[in-house]
């Protein structure tokens, strides 16, 4: 019985660096079965039917390197596991998660495939693969298949998982900058950096955000009364309790008033340039409908604006105007909206569109502006007629570079007075570009975790690099938000070498977190004790803010299960490639499998980083050219012809002279220590920790750990010596 | 008896430093002898026993009313339990009019006393009944209401401890302590560095115990779950016993712990809606509820919390061991005492129906009853103090738990047997961290000793040896005020410091003015300290703010009174001699700070006579260097200014420091008396404040005092060929002055254009002009805008007789309206001609007097 079926053997999420890519990638192995007979040129209608549900493929290009490339290998004959990678990378271009990097892969067994796709999301990485290969066999069986849903399903799956739009553009500034991150929730709290050099988002709120400031920018009031006390103008009023109070207010303070609510969100509940008591009253209802607390303002005339100020300064301004329709003597204003406004491509329901659909339902106060007018919005005005729909549209008119300075000045102090660090502040005037007092502008509010959407695709001006700003902010360029990270691979040592080299950090003054599999120690405190070398247990170490360095094992079955926990580290250690024929379940058995597994060790080490490789095993050997950063060699024979050619170089190596430690750089060496005299490797010790601890000795060699520090280490450390199982240090201080 | 006016002295003012209420008590001439009044004391007494000897040790006077009403509304404050002390009764000039001053700690309170205190009174007097009980019900009340609670109280008296200002901002227990750019901000025990985020991740139970996890801090594994079958299966994957608690909540809120049957984790799952739609099965661990107080880095504090119980005695049932509980005086409603009450309710009912009992049951002898599986005071459950039991290890993980979630204070929930050994060896677990935990069971637990812990958020908050404060000159006097704050103002500046600034022409922060008109209150003053950008203050410190609310600061660095002279706005506010002007003057004097400094005109003996009331050390100045108090201080080795030949000399012992008359454009060559006085005034103030002597002398050649920056201040114009000067003078003292600099000017023919403001005495007015006769040749009268108070021509009437026998004014007129009185004097300048005028609307007419000399040109 033959069988022609697409089936999932395995799917594996590499959440980090791995042997395909340095990003996330879902890692799918199927089995083709007996469609390993079937290569797309030999369904007929097959083509055509992929080509129709998935148009967009012709952009893949893959092999082939150009336009259309995939199409011409579909053409030409391609097997069911490469076109599930290309259906899967579309499936997510589709969702609204652009990637393009994918790899099939055959094994050792006949029909069985490894097919990695890069993914942003797990879930929905794995949601399209699922409906990748539904719509595979769909196109393969000549099914029908419902590509319209799918697609909105799945878009809909992304939307709710990735991140707002606000925090992805800080997210990706820091990207641009290649500051890591960790999402620590499934909504929009992200950790920007690792560990103690880590910085914590909200959206636009950030972890200098005071939780008084916000609560003193939510209470309109308050900050009005701090801001007037401090000399920024504001529009003078006051909080009334009912709808005559309201009027007396307004009499009191000069009309055109604004009648609002004390805590609105967005402008919902507003009423502006209110004369009438009867207008006044309407809004009071319309503002207590909004919130307990309704307030009656002076009302500025002008447009309203949006400032954003980041650290003191103001990175963005946006204006919004003024909406108008032109009757025609036919439709009624409803009507006019939807033909004149809404058809307006920049207009949308999500917050994608720079501009928001206007429906009059939804926003009580176009009602109330045409009441003014003397409409309804089920009027039909004479033709030409123009008749005023918003007073403030979308705030999405960038004037970044025509803001007075003055108004900046006053802008920053209105957000020093409130206490925020990142605050959106609105305010009103006729032109930004002059100062506030001879137009009697006015800030009427500051807020906290503003949204940065209007500044990223503003409907009108060029977009503004806020995200950056933030960022910038929060982590200054001096800085990369990373900590010392050293990564070991291989097979042999490598628990010895990492605990000697947490071991050798500790020592140095830091608070060191270790995961290896002994288990997880932060501070030399063991919290966790079994095999910690998996990616969760890294990222427990990246996510912890006491944790200044942190060193990971990595055995070879770790990275291809996962990946790695980091996306770049300092020192990459490689003792060994060994042990390929225990990996049979990843069907690797040869080394130079193994090798490329390994690599991806010296893949991620950072360009001013540094690799410490054994000079005594000729594949670790071929790594070095891999790394961006320097290379450090050991071996047990100052002979060996990589330590000797890397030191004509002028590099530096570590070997064993005479029963001593030697360091090397080009032709000066140095005695660290002498082996006799360490426990590790002293009288009664087998040999075998020698590699191991000059492995150990080069990592911190490249940590810039000082000679006298690494001997009184070397000299204290003992392979059995107790790890206190739960105690670090009662207190510490930076 | 007749209450006409209350007013709030909020600051330091003119009877004592205490916050008061002031009131004017009209007693008819039967109530000024409460000794004649028949049984009106008795009568009082029995209404109120506790309103003590109606007069103050030592006071020998009259008793009237007006004392009664004083010593009945301290009495009724401190019988509700405010810490009152002070009132003061002072007979005003008026025959039974007096003035009546009473201690205040909450202005809301204090009012309400002197209400009540009225009626009692009254009914005292009239013989009616007065209910005292509900009378003091609702002043504690009230004060309950407006006080700050115990938790942000704690912290402003740790701060007042540390010398720290502070300042409410509003109604609730958001606080400013400090001023200026040196100010920090709290909100209970929540500061200005607590991170928002912080304290949404702590709200969030998941994803705390996620990072807490993740720092190797050990706690009770879970997860969320969806309706009670899901939670039940949770419980069973966990391992009961569990806990059941909702995922946002506070205080306790909806949480039941030790779950071990289905019935009562149904029970539980609804309590936990009730505060939240998503809802949390755990591992329930057993032990103590403790709560560790973590500052920064450091466990401040540690409580053991036992929930509300009751222990049976085999007699009674389960109610009235509660209300035996309950009668404990240490247990109230609400936050104020150690102890809450308890209340059987739906959640005490099933914590007693899993113990098989009811409220009526009668437990057997010894029995312990819980009645609620959460330990908080304000469901009635009691705390231990246990700090110094607390094990370092411990200490070690409640720290890394309010590092992990980024709180510099947080109360982090742990639960073992005990705090004395470490988690790990006892399956304890930190169970929640708290952003703005409440500090009460650490300040007054039910049993132990309290900890300081507002002492340890204000250490936290500012180093040792900060207090807050920036640099604070206060200035008063008769005249000068305005150009002696702007010159001090100016030589701050140029020391590098961004300097706010009050005078009579606005509030001025950085050179930017922030407010017009007279801004030389303690409004303004308060403005000023708020602001973020000030590095040190400067304050003119007028009479009516200082009578009306009293002073916007506890104390200030420097104190500088320029004169007293003849006085100006006597009669106002029964202010009626310049003596009691004095006495309003000095307020700022007293309360200089012990390291502060007054800087005094030596040459004015009602200024001269403050130094006795000065806590510090005190700089004289005066322009004759040979004054006897000038001679007497520098004597005794202490700071003096005054003017020796051609320059100002700052002596102190053998230091002496002299900048020339010439370098100070200001005396326009040491020629006009009044502006070297101010010189010297804010020379001393600077040299108190230690600015450097090159800085200070920078300062005083750099100060430009032209209509822009100083107007109405001696500012001089030239118009065709003649001089003029416009000056806001308009007090005898002030005219002297002016009269005194100009004649060192030389003139073919002097004109003086003057007005009269209406609000000052008819004797003052005719002063002005008895004054101007002897040294002017014309005359220009005018009526300023504004009358206050005066009829039509009255003012005018007032400068004429001033004139009359004048020994030189030979041309009188009288103009209607500023600006013509202007136009009209500058039509008669020739030139070599000079001409005063004395401008009312500053702003305008100076305005004016620039658009006629360009109009000249």
């Amino acid at each position: 019985m033959k069988n022609k079926d697409i089936q999932f053997l395995r799917i594996m999420h590499l959440s980090g660096p791995n042997i395909w890519t340095y990003r996330p990638v879902l890692e799918a192995w199927v089995d083709i079965g007996d469609l390993e007979d079937s290569p797309s040129n030999t369904i007929p209608g097959f083509y055509e039917r992929l080509t129709a549900w998935l148009p967009g493929l012709i952009e893949h290009r893959c092999g082939v390197g150009e336009r259309g490339g995939f199409l011409q290998r579909l053409r030409e004959g391609t097997w069911p596991a490469h076109i599930l990678e290309h259906v899967t990378l579309e499936l997510q271009n589709l969702a609204g998660m652009k990637v393009g990097f994918g790899k099939a892969r055959e094994t050792s067994v006949r029909g069985v495939y490894k097919v990695a796709v890069r993914t942003r999301n797990e879930q929905v990485g794995r949601a399209c693969l699922h409906a990748g290969r539904d719509l595979l066999m769909a196109a393969i069986e000549d099914r029908p298949f419902d590509m319209a849903a799918t697609a909105e399903r799945l878009r809909t799956l992304a939307d709710n998982l990735c991140l707002g739009p606000s925090t992805a553009c800080i997210v990706d500034a820091a990207g641009e900058r290649h500051i890591p991150f960790i999402r620590l929730t499934d909504g929009n709290l992200v950790q920007l950096g690792y560990a103690a050099h880590q910085r914590r988002i909200w959206t636009a709120e950030t972890d200098q955000t005071a939780a008084i400031a916000e609560s003193i920018a939510s209470d309109k009031d308050l900050t009005k009364s701090l801001l007037h006390s401090c000399g920024v103008p504001v529009p003078e009023g006051r909080i009334v309790d009912s709808p005559q109070d309201a009027w007396e207010a307004a009499g009191d303070i000069g009309l055109p008033v604004v009648v609002k609510p004390v805590d609105a969100n967005h402008g919902r509940g507003v009423s502006l340039d209110l004369m009438t008591q009867a207008h006044i009253e309407t809004a009071y209802a319309i503002a207590r409908a909004e919130s307990r607390k309704v307030i009656v303002e002076r009302y500025v005339p002008g447009n309203e604006h949006r400032l954003l100020v980041v650290d003191g300064r103001v990175v963005a301004a946006a204006r919004g105007e003024m909406v108008w329709v032109r009757g025609d003597g036919r439709s009624t204003i409803i009507e006019l909206i939807d033909s004149q406004l809404n058809t307006d491509p920049r207009r949308g329901i999500t917050e994608d569109y720079p501009l928001s659909v206007i429906l009059i339902d939804e926003e009580p106060a176009i009602r109330l502006e045409l009441t003014r007018q003397g409409y309804n919005p089920e009027s039909i005005p004479p033709s030409g007629q123009e008749v005023l729909v918003q007073r403030n549209g979308n705030v999405a008119i960038d004037v970044t570079d025509t803001v007075h300075p003055e108004v900046c000045a006053m802008v920053c102090l209105a957000a020093r007075v409130v206490g925020l660090d990142v605050a959106g502040v609105d305010l009103v005037a006729e032109d930004i570009s002059r100062p506030l007092d001879e137009q009697r502008g006015a800030i009427v509010e500051v807020n906290a975790g503003p949204g940065l959407l209007m500044h990223l695709k503003p409907a009108q001006g060029e977009p503004r690099p806020v995200g950056r700003a933030i960022v910038d902010h929060l982590i200054p360029q001096s800085e990369s938000g990373r900590i010392p990270i050293v990564g070991v691979s291989g097979a042999n040592g490598t628990t010895l070498i990492a605990r000697l080299v947490a071991s050798l950090l500790h020592l140095s003054g830091r608070y060191v977190g270790l995961a290896c599999s002994d288990g997880l120690y932060m501070n030399q405190r063991q919290v966790e004790r079994g095999n910690c070398t998996t990616w969760q247990a890294g990222q427990r170490l990246l996510m912890n803010r006491a944790v200044e360095a942190a060193v990971f094992e990595h055995p070879a079955a770790s990275i291809l299960r996962e990946g790695l926990a980091y996306d770049r580290c300092q020192v990459g250690v490689v003792t060994d490639v060994s042990g390929a024929d225990t990996l049979g379940e990843f069907y690797i058995s040869e080394p130079d499998q193994l090798y490329n597994v390994l690599r991806t060790q010296m893949d991620v080490v950072l360009s001013d980083g540094v690799a410490v490789l054994n000079a005594d095993d000729a594949l670790v050997v071929k790594m070095a050219p891999l790394c961006d950063g320097a290379v450090i060699f050991f071996g047990l024979d100052p002979q060996l012809p990589a330590i000797t050619e890397h030191r004509a170089k002028g590099g530096r190596a570590l070997f064993v002279r005479d029963g001593q430690i030697m360091l090397a750089s080009g032709p000066n060496e140095a005695s660290l220590a002498k082996l006799s005299a360490l426990p590790l490797t002293g009288a009664g010790q087998p040999g075998q920790h020698t590699a191991s601890l000059l492995a150990a000795v080069g990592a911190a060699w490249a940590l810039d750990i000082s000679p006298e520090l690494i001997r009184a280490g070397i000299e204290t450390f003992e392979m059995d010596q107790p790890v206190n199982p739960h105690f670090g240090h009662a207190t510490h201080n930076h | 008896m007749q209450v006409t006016r209350i007013r709030a002295l909020r600051g330091p003012n003119l009877w004592s430093r205490h916050t008061s209420i002031e009131a004017l008590v009209r007693c008819s001439a039967e109530e000024c002898h409460v000794t004649g009044m028949s049984e009106l004391e008795s009568q009082l007494r029995a209404r109120f026993p506790e309103i003590g000897a109606l007069r103050s040790i030592g006071d020998q006077g009259e008793i009237s009313i007006a004392h009664a009403l004083a010593f009945a509304a301290l009495g009724l404050q401190a019988q509700a339990g405010c810490p009152v002390t002070f009132t003061h009764i002072a007979q005003t000039v008026e025959p039974g009019l007096y003035q009546v001053v009473v201690e205040y700690t909450e202005e809301a309170v204090g009012r309400l006393a002197f209400e009540l205190a009225e009626a009692l009174c009254r009914a005292a007097a009239e013989n009616q009944p007065f209910d005292l009980a509900s009378a003091l019900a609702r002043l504690h009340e009230l004060d309950e209401d407006v006080r700050l609670g115990p938790s942000t109280g704690a912290i402003v008296q740790a701060a007042v401890a540390r010398g720290i200002p502070y300042r409410r901002l509003t109604d609730g227990s958001l606080v400013q302590f400090g001023w200026g750019s040196r100010q920090r901000r709290i909100q209970a025990a929540e500061t200005d560095h607590t991170s928002a985020i912080a304290e949404s991740i702590a709200q969030d139970k998941e994803l705390t115990k996620k990072l807490l996890q993740a720092a190797g801090v050990p706690v009770p594994v879970g997860r969320s779950v969806t309706d009670p079958d899901d939670a039940w299966a949770a419980a069973c994957e966990i391992g009961l016993p569990v806990v059941v608690k909702p995922r946002d909540g506070n205080q306790g809120k909806g949480v039941t712990v030790n779950i071990v049957a289905r019935d009562h984790l149904d029970i539980a799952y609804t309590a936990a809606t009730e505060i939240s739609t998503e809802v949390m099965v755990e591992r329930f661990i057993p032990g103590h509820d403790h709560r560790l107080f973590v500052v920064g880095k450091r466990v401040v504090a540690a409580a053991r919390r036992e929930p509300p119980h009751v222990i049976g005695d085999g007699i009674h049932s389960v109610r009235s061991l509660v209300e035996q509980v309950n009668s404990d005086p240490r247990r109230s409603e609400g936050h104020a005492t150690s102890l809450s009450r308890i209340h059987l309710d739906d959640i005490a009912m099933a914590s007693l129906a899993t113990q098989g009992l009811n409220a009526d049951s009668v437990p057997p002898k010894g029995a312990r009853v819980i009645l609620r599986n959460n330990a908080n005071l304000s469901t009635g459950g009691s705390a231990t103090d246990v700090t110094d039991d607390v094990h370092p290890e411990v200490a070690a993980r409640a720290v890394e738990a309010a590092q992990m979630i980024g709180l510099d204070i947080c109360g982090v929930d742990v639960v073992c047997e005990t705090v004395h050994k470490p988690l790990e060896e006892q399956g304890g677990g930190v169970v929640e961290a708290n952003a703005a935990p409440g500090l009460r069971m650490h300040l007054n637990p039910s049993f132990g000793k309290g900890r300081p812990v507002g002492e340890a958020i204000i250490a936290s908050m500012f180093a040792e040896g900060d207090d807050g404060r920036i640099p604070l000159v206060a200035v008063a006097g008769t005249n000068g005020k305005t150009t002696t704050v702007r010159l001090i103002a100016h030589m701050l500046t140029l020391s590098g410091k961004r300097v706010g600034m009050t005078n009579s022409d606005g509030v001025y922060i950085e050179r930017r003015r922030i407010d017009t008109g007279d801004c030389s209150g303690p409004k303004s003053a308060r403005n000023v300290l708020l602001h973020p950008d000030v590095d040190a203050a400067v304050l003119e410190t007028a009479r009516g703010g200082v009578l009306r609310e009293g002073l916007a600061f506890d104390r200030c660095d420097v104190a500088v009174v320029t004169n007293i002279g003849m006085g100006d706005h006597l009669g106002l506010n029964y202010i009626t001699t310049v003596e009691d002007l004095a006495v309003v003057k000095r307020v700022i004097v007293q309360n200089v700070a012990p390291d502060g400094t007054a800087v005094l005109n030596a040459a004015d003996p009602m200024v001269m006579q403050m130094a006795a009331h000065c806590p510090g050390p005190v700089i004289f100045f005066a322009r004759e260097w040979l004054h006897p108090v000038i001679a007497t201080h520098r004597a005794q080795g202490h700071r003096t200014v005054f003017v020796n030949g051609d320059a100002i000399v700052a002596v102190e012992g053998r230091f002496e420091y002299r900048i020339a008359l010439a370098e100070i454009p200001l005396t326009r060559n040491g020629s006009i008396g009044f502006q070297i006085e101010n010189a010297m005034a804010a020379m001393a103030a600077a040299w108190a404040l230690g600015i450097a002597w090159e800085t200070i002398r920078a300062g005083l050649g750099s100060f430009v005092n032209d209509a822009a920056t100083a107007p109405g201040r001696f500012n001089v114009f030239s118009y065709r060929g003649a001089t003029l000067i416009a000056d806001y003078g308009h007090n005898p003292d002030a005219i002297l002055a002016l009269v005194n600099a100009i004649e060192t000017m030389p003139a073919k023919r002097r004109l003086v254009v003057i007005s009269g403001a209406g609000d000052r005495r008819d004797d003052d007015i005719r002063q002005q002009t008895r004054i101007l006769g002897d040294a002017f040749d014309e005359v220009i009268l005018y009526q300023d805008q504004c009358q206050r108070g005066r009829a039509d021509g009255e003012v005018l009437a007032l400068l004429r007789e001033g004139l009359a026998g004048a020994k030189r004014a030979t041309t009188i007129d009288a103009i209607d309206g500023e600006f013509s009185a202007i136009d009209s004097a500058l039509a008669r300048l020739t030139a070599g001609d000079l001409c005063l005028i004395l401008i009312d609307q500053v702003d305008e007419a100076l305005a004016h007097i620039a658009g006629r000399i360009a109009e000249a040109h």
